[in-house]
């Protein structure tokens, strides 16, 4: 059993691998083999590794401007997020326990929801000014929703007996919250955990293009624009979708270990 | 007569990998020129207003596309959607480094920025602006790498630099509005919006000629498409002598000239300025058609210096003489 799980792990691994050799091909063969592009509009893969290698470690007085990008943004998306997710399990919880609440506010949410969020940061701007608590202020935005969602959504998905059961072994009220009703409910709330992020990460790029002069990876992407560096540009991209993939693949393994632990999913 | 550039055997195989449709057989429809609304292109409004760009384009339709900053110029430029230009030295050498088919053909004027402080700001001097938020018209332009520069002579540094100093990006233009929404606290801008923030009272910390070499320094110069050059040798002398007609024209009748300035600047932008406040933009500002390689080549070095480039690129291959 467990050799298998090893083998499948490892053929996905080799797949991968040899998409991104494909990718790198194709990538060449536009560039450097037909050079269909000129190297300011397309550059080739090396130029956007030199990029990657200078702003990630490179030593010189200039150099090291990713990396700093890098804890830049992860400290700004990460203080918002915890923050979104502390704000939307209270407005989740409101939700899914009170239904008056849950009829007014949730229909609410789910309209700002469909608002791109980069619309909010001219808004944020005005209201803030051009500052790191605008980010912030569009990143919690962003992030709190799909938590609160999940949250009222799971609320009202615990099967009824559960309660029953909470109440007979003589749980309520906080008790009855905290040790039945938020296990309960804890498999779907990963879920909006990590579309949560993934809206929170989106949004933040999109607010730091906007706002400068803060070290960020959007500031990077703007900076590669403001002086015609597209290299700069596609090495900012690609450690944007790393950083985001990583992070999503971290917290697809804490849901899928809780849905395994919780019966939801086959495991060994 | 028009001297060949220099060009790399890599650029020379790019340019005719990508002129797929030949532009050498048939005569251009249309040419297309960039420039910024600001006092520092005023050879480019002059040419516009007087009508200069058009005879030197003849039977052809001229194009005249206003842009806010070099970066969307540059955009444009590297888009192929702009034949000539008028723009900084910053995105000029910016576009250079990367490659881009550009010829640096005529100066158009020197000086010409300010920075200017808000009134409420308590900024008085150069040093006093630590922790204060100061706007340049783009990051990467001209006055970007000026102000870094000026801050590295004052033993400051900007945030994105570990510094206290917050660079931001806001249009000349709207540097009036984004001082009375206290945005920023002090911005180093090109004329006439130095002299138009001026006239609301707010505060001249360091006039063009503190802002760097003493006042000797290009400010907007004009390139051409090298490709475009090369196929339209003929056009480009034409709008060689347009430029040299509208530097003759600014400095001969300089009160003509303003109020042929002020007459485009309120189609552009929609503000009209007062006479008196164009006038005191003017003094600041030089025009003139010569081109100072040595002051480039040091724009190229505080390039680097800003960490923009990681290197000085030849620029005398870039420059047609």
């Amino acid at each position: 059993m467990d050799t298998r799980r090893s083998g499948a792990r490892w053929r996905t691994a080799t797949w991968q691998a040899l998409g991104l050799v494909l990718i790198l091909a194709v990538w060449w063969l536009v560039t450097d083999g037909l050079k269909l592009y000129p190297p300011y509009v397309f550059p080739s893969a090396r130029a956007v590794w030199t990029e990657i290698s200078y702003g990630l470690w490179g030593t010189g007085p200039q150099d090291g401007k990713l990396l700093a990008a890098i804890a830049g943004s992860l400290r700004r998306v990460l203080t918002g997020y915890l923050a979104a997710v502390a704000l939307g399990t209270c407005i989740g919880l409101l939700m899914g326990l009170w239904s008056p609440i849950r009829s007014t506010l949730g229909a609410y949410l789910t309209g700002v929801q469909s608002i791109p969020s980069i619309a909010f940061v001219p808004f944020a701007i005005l209201f803030f000014g051009l500052n790191e608590r605008a980010v912030l202020f569009v990143v919690i935005l962003e992030g709190f929703i799909p938590i609160a969602l999940s949250v009222s959504g799971a609320l009202l998905n615990v099967p009824p007996t559960l309660r029953v059961a909470g109440r007979t072994l003589g749980a309520s009220g906080l008790s009855l919250l905290l040790r039945v009703l938020l296990p309960a409910v804890l498999p779907n709330v990963l879920t909006g955990l990590r579309t949560a992020w993934s809206f929170a990460w989106r949004a933040l790029v999109g607010a730091e293009l906007l706002i400068a002069g803060s070290k960020s990876l959007g500031e990077q992407l703007e900076i590669g624009r403001n002086t015609a560096n597209v290299a700069l540009v596609l090495a900012t991209i690609i450690i944007i979708g790393v950083i985001g993939g990583l992070f999503d693949a971290l917290l697809r393994t804490v849901e899928s270990r809780v849905r395994r632990d919780y019966g939801l999913e086959a495991g060994e | 007569m028009t001297q060949q550039a220099r060009r790399s055997p890599l650029l020379i195989s790019l340019a005719l990998g990508l002129t797929l449709s030949s532009a050498h057989a048939q005569p251009v429809q249309t040419v297309r020129l960039g420039f910024f609304p600001n006092l520092t292109h005023a050879p480019a409004l002059i040419g516009l207003e007087r009508g200069l760009f058009q005879k030197a384009v003849g039977a052809a339709k001229l194009e005249a596309k206003a842009f806010v900053s070099g970066t969307s110029l540059s955009e444009a430029f590297a888009g192929g959607q702009i034949d000539v230009a008028y723009i900084g030295p910053g995105p000029a050498i910016n576009a250079a480094t990367r490659g881009m088919p550009i010829q640096i053909v005529a100066g158009a004027s020197e000086a010409g920025a300010v920075l200017i402080a808000r009134k409420d700001s308590g900024i008085r001097t150069y040093k006093e602006l630590a922790g204060k938020v100061v706007a340049v018209p783009s990051a990467g332009n001209t006055q970007d790498i000026s102000l870094r520069h000026i801050l590295k002579e004052q033993g400051l540094k900007s945030k994105a630099d570990g510094g206290t100093v917050t660079i931001v990006p806001i249009p000349p233009a709207d540097t009036i509005a984004a001082f009375a929404a206290k945005r920023a606290d002090a911005t180093l801008v090109p004329e006439p919006w130095g002299a138009a923030l001026q006239a609301q009272g707010h505060v001249l910390i360091g006039d063009e000629k503190t802002v760097w070499r003493g006042g000797k320094y290009p400010t907007t110069i004009m390139i051409v498409n090298a490709r475009f050059a090369q196929a339209n040798p003929a056009l480009v002398e034409g709008f060689l002598k347009a430029n040299t007609e509208a530097v003759a024209f600014l400095t001969r009748s300089p009160a003509a000239a303003q109020a042929a300035v002020n007459h485009q600047l309120l189609k552009l932008t929609g503000v009209k300025l007062d006479p008196r406040v164009l006038q005191r933009a003017f003094a600041r500002t030089r025009f003139t058609t010569s081109l100072d390689l040595e002051a480039l080549k040091e724009y190229a070095a505080l390039n680097v210096e800003a960490g923009y480039a990681r290197s000085v690129p030849d620029l005398s291959s870039f420059i047609r003489r």
